[in-house]
């Protein structure tokens, strides 16, 4: 839910990453956090278990500056996970702007990731939201390990809307931020 | 926007941040913040805190959300305020119109029953105000969407995202 505050002149939009457990999601913002000026980045903070698995969020927010008088910010979270924190995903999606889903290309995640897109229509549905309305993208991670499924598998089964698509090393920071600047425009066009 | 999102205009952002200020001076609190259940911040009014209040708007409205989850998991409908107390620094947190949050950051100055007692008295006054505010995005749609952004809002954006997001 993107809020525009006519008085102070800001912008705020919410992107969410959402996708299965150890996909990436948190690689994505550690990346753009390292990256982005430091004026641009605000703290990140990352709800985690002592493993370092998220246990209930983690929050980058972005600052682009003044934009034709306003303050526009975009505040990125990522959800958790794994399959039983889902009460927490719930609450992550509630007035979402935008959502990236990261897809895990390796074979033996094939029906995680199935598992992960078909609970976060679910969710948005709970929040009577529906996936057709809201700025998407896909992302497919890990594309540099040994064993893992075609894009075009990965296109059938994930993406059968045809939203734009990135092949990412999230590690590495390949595709982070072609994925991230496709995300904030479709966001951005929602507003215009 | 103001298509099913929401705006604040300045009319309305003032007359908030009159009551934010008139609660800080009759509770004696620290700072006040008014913040989207979404977790983005509106107004915060008093003693700048210092920390980073974007994060801790974000976080506010997570601590409000999960708890919210454990009201109905109790059998409640949810839990209207919540208070974190600490050995000096305490919070107030209270919904209002189950859209935003209103968060009080008070020290021991004062004590919770005055913090709790005015940041009522605020919230009724906050109350009225949006639900002004929301009527007239929910019927002023279309009059509204003319004053917003624009393409050359858009085109500038675009390239700023490209400038700022890269390796």
């Amino acid at each position: 839910m993107s809020l525009i505050n006519y008085s102070s002149r800001e912008i705020n939009c919410k992107i969410v990453y959402y996708g299965p457990g150890l996909c990436g999601k948190t690689t994505n913002l550690q990346h753009i956090y390292s990256r982005v000026p430091q004026e641009t980045r605000g703290k990140m903070i990352s709800l985690a278990t002592e493993m370092d698995r998220t246990l209930f969020f983690d929050f980058l927010p972005l600052e682009l500056g003044q934009i034709r008088g306003f303050r526009t910010r975009f505040h990125l979270y990522t959800v958790p996970g794994q399959v039983y924190y889902n009460a927490s995903r719930k609450l992550i999606l509630k007035g979402v702007d935008g959502i990236v889903f990261v897809a895990d290309s390796q074979i033996d995640r094939f029906e995680a990731n199935i598992e992960s897109y078909m609970n976060m229509l679910d969710n948005l549905t709970e929040h009577d939201l529906n996936l057709e309305k809201i700025p998407f993208v896909m992302q497919y991670n890990k594309r540099d390990l040994p064993r893992v499924v075609p894009v075009d598998d990965l296109e059938r089964e994930l993406n059968p809307r045809k939203a734009p698509y990135f092949e990412a090393v999230a590690l590495k920071g390949s595709g982070v931020f072609d994925t991230l600047k496709v995300a904030c425009k479709l966001v951005l066009k929602t507003l215009g | 926007m103001v298509k099913g999102n929401w705006a604040l205009f300045e009319e309305d952002f003032w007359s908030i941040n009159t009551i934010l200020q008139n609660l800080i001076h009759t509770s004696s609190a620290k700072s006040v913040m008014l913040i989207d259940k979404t977790g983005q911040l509106i107004s915060s009014i008093g003693e700048p805190p210092g920390f980073d209040v974007t994060s801790f708007a974000s976080l506010s409205a997570a601590d409000f959300a999960a708890n919210q989850q454990l009201a109905l998991m109790v059998g409640e409908a949810d839990f209207a305020t919540l208070v974190h107390q600490g050995a000096n620094e305490s919070l107030y947190l209270s919904m209002i119109a189950n859209r935003v949050i209103l968060v009080v950051l008070f020290d021991r100055k004062t004590s919770l029953g005055l913090v709790r007692l005015k940041a009522r008295r605020s919230g009724e006054e906050l109350l009225s105000v949006l639900n002004r505010l929301f009527d007239k995005l929910q019927y002023k749609n279309e009059e509204l969407s003319g004053t917003t952004l624009g393409a050359e809002f858009a085109a500038e954006a675009e390239s700023e995202i490209d400038s700022l997001f890269q390796d």
